[in-house]
């Protein structure tokens, strides 16, 4: 710093920047210039201070100040100009944790609840079970049409091994059973529909679920 | 908001597109370095996603991605988290760590020595100035946002503001 040639002639008999480094900073009128530089920063308009209009010490601290300051208004107007992929990686990364971490969401006044998603699928298979004439219960992708709709429901956030879908307060869930011999296909997978949402329903509070139950085989 | 808490990624995106500028401004501000803002603005966006939860409806995103982004600059300021502490500026402040003035392009020169400068304040001030000069948060939206107190938000901007006046200063006086 010492090496630096002290700037010419000085221009009065104090310099508002060494002021402003030394502890009191007051001006020779007795003004802080924190003060000064405050009403130059936020840029208020001078207040109605006798002293203040005609005292040049204020006067020229203020003008002093204000050749200062001027950088840092035209920093806050100059545009920044934000990475054009910045929403795009973001949404990457959030697609990305949705697929890794996959809960269904639900507000409380207590706080959150999450249930992952493979416990949604355990439950609904579990439930399937239960329904006479189902002999097999599977929870699994199903392609085509179905999976369409699933996708759909929840809006692609599918875990791409379960055959569940999750968002918020929603399920879609994708069921594929073996139906007894002699039953009524078309009762039975009614009865696996409504069983397991009334399950999910009860267990974990989902608002809507559908079920897409397909058979795939009859087992004598 | 409640579409986006509900799990809707699509509603979230679009928070995202409309604050996206915002916290990346805030993360370049306090950090001088594109790189790193870019890392803290995507941080901060992906942290919101996951803390959708427990943003309160009645504030606004705004305030709250502000808060978010702070810390995350902040943390990476003093590369530790700070998760911890619920006053920022409190948090700000055991830190004496400060990075160096980092490369900025395409800037015109006043305005570079601005950025400079901030970058060589403490941390506080760092926030307090960005948040009230540069981004026009009041005194009661920094605490606000920060976690701390107007009175603390005031005594820093002070300081921030004298620091700063001598620093370009010494700027012009050097050309």
């Amino acid at each position: 710093m010492t090496d630096i040639p002290r700037s010419a002639p000085e221009r009065s008999a104090w310099d508002v920047v060494a002021l402003l480094d030394s502890i009191d900073a007051a001006l020779p009128c007795g003004r802080s210039v924190d003060d000064l530089l405050e009403q130059v920063a936020e840029g208020v308009p001078p207040a109605t201070d006798a002293h203040q209009d005609s005292c040049p010490h204020c006067q020229a601290a203020l003008t002093e100040l204000s050749l200062l300051w001027a950088p840092v208004p035209e920093l806050a107007r100059s545009a920044v100009r934000t990475p054009a992929d910045l929403a795009a990686l973001v949404m990457n990364r959030i697609h990305r944790l949705i697929n890794d971490v996959w809960y269904t969401l639900q507000l409380t006044d207590l706080g959150t609840v999450q249930v992952a998603a493979r416990v949604v699928a355990r439950l609904a298979r579990d439930a399937a079970r239960t329904v006479p004439g189902v002999r097999v219960a599977l929870g699994r992708s199903t392609a085509g049409r179905i999976a369409e709709v699933v996708e759909r429901a929840t809006r692609r956030h599918r875990h791409p091994n379960a055959a569940v879908g999750v968002l918020g307060r929603t399920a879609a869930i994708d069921l594929a059973i073996a139906v007894e011999y002699g039953q009524s296909v078309h009762e039975v997978a009614a009865d696996v529909q409504r069983r397991v949402i009334s399950a999910l329903q009860d267990s974990i509070r989902l608002n809507a679920v559908s079920v897409n139950v397909t058979v795939d085989d009859v087992l004598y | 908001m409640c579409r986006a808490q509900e799990g809707y990624v699509d509603a979230y995106e679009e928070l995202v597109r409309r604050h996206g500028a915002r916290t990346y401004r805030v993360a370049l501000r306090l950090l001088g370095d594109h790189h790193a803002a870019e890392d803290v603005a995507q941080e901060a966006l992906v942290t919101g996603w996951r803390r959708l939860a427990s943003f309160r409806g009645n504030a606004q995103f705004s305030t709250w991605m502000y808060r978010i982004v702070t810390r995350l600059s902040l943390s990476r300021i003093q590369r530790t988290r700070v998760t911890e502490s619920l006053d920022l500026l409190d948090a700000a402040e055991s830190s004496d760590d400060s990075e160096g003035p980092a490369a900025l392009a395409e800037r015109n020169l006043a305005a570079d020595a601005v950025s400079d400068a901030i970058t060589q304040l403490s941390p506080p001030q760092r926030i307090v100035v960005v948040l009230h000069h540069l981004e026009g948060l009041s005194y009661e939206e920094i605490a606000h946002v920060t976690g701390s107190t107007i009175p603390a938000v005031r005594s820093h901007l002070f300081r921030a503001r004298r620091t700063l006046a001598v620093t370009l200063g010494q700027w012009r006086d050097r050309d």
